[in-house]
């Protein structure tokens, strides 16, 4: 874990390699957070309109993205 | 281009397929390739893992690979960029996990590919990174002029590209140089 202490102390000297791949771990991490909300609302029920409503896109595009789970 | 590949990449490609399966995982990945790779026998790969020491770490390897299953297929390196960015994604695993279950984060939301390699194997599709590996693993056949695609490629394949799998055999001491170096070098 030093290297994660290493890695949060260099977050600061504005390495732009760090904070890009810090970004792009984060857009990975929403994808994974919005599949694992979708699959549960559609399970509890949830139409696709009720849940691009609550994600503020389109039916058809929540409907594109997550359509075959 | 998959009829250029050898009997042993195409076993691979197969065993990976079966790798997914087993796991309950909704398409096959770069870890389910790793892990085929690890099994194979009498083959380049398997004489460069063995010459590397990395198939008696097969353990290692594939809790490494169950480690960043679980969270959402991040690799170390995308985990602690985000630990300077003050995000622990340990916590954050462990939160969803509290809600939906073991294993949540693992194996949801990965874009499977319908065309190419998937409509070769199947109904099983292959994420994008699985499929990027092979396209990677011909260019490296065509670069050394190697007529066909062996497992071998493969491997170097999954060492040149970011990702997990490509970390957890660096971690191991498999890089391309190290590959090349047993493979290639008299």
């Amino acid at each position: 874990m030093t290297e994660a202490t290493d890695l949060a102390a260099r977050a600061g000297d504005r390495d732009p390699r760090v904070g890009l791949r810090a970004v792009t771990a984060l857009r990975r991490l929403v994808e994974q957070l919005e599949a694992v909300q979708v699959r549960s609302a559609r399970q509890q029920g949830w139409s696709w309109q009720e849940i691009a409503a609550e994600l503020g896109v389109s039916r058809q595009a929540v409907h594109k993205k997550h359509g075959r789970q | 281009m998959f009829e250029r590949f050898t009997r042993g990449a195409r076993d691979v490609v197969t065993g990976a397929v079966e790798q997914s399966e087993r796991a309950g995982a909704d398409a096959i990945d770069d870890g389910h390739l790793l892990l085929a790779l690890l099994d194979r026998e009498g083959t380049r790969a398997s004489f460069a893992l063995a010459a590397l020491g990395a198939d008696r770490r097969r353990e290692d390897i594939t809790r490494a690979l169950a480690e960043a299953r679980r969270r959402g297929g991040l690799t170390q390196a995308e985990t602690e960029a985000l630990a300077g960015l003050g995000i622990d994604v340990e916590q954050i695993v462990s939160r969803v996990e509290e809600a939906h279950g073991a294993g949540a984060l693992a194996g949801v939301g990965a874009r499977r590919e319908r065309k190419g390699i998937g409509a070769w194997i199947g109904h099983r599709g292959f994420t994008r990174d699985a499929k990027d590996i092979l396209e990677r693993a011909l260019r490296i056949a065509t670069a050394r002029r190697d007529r066909s695609i062996g497992d071998e490629h493969i491997l170097l394949a999954l060492t040149t590209r970011p990702g997990v799998a490509g970390e957890v055999l660096a971690d191991h001491g498999v890089t391309r140089m190290t590959v090349e170096r047993v493979l290639y070098q008299p």
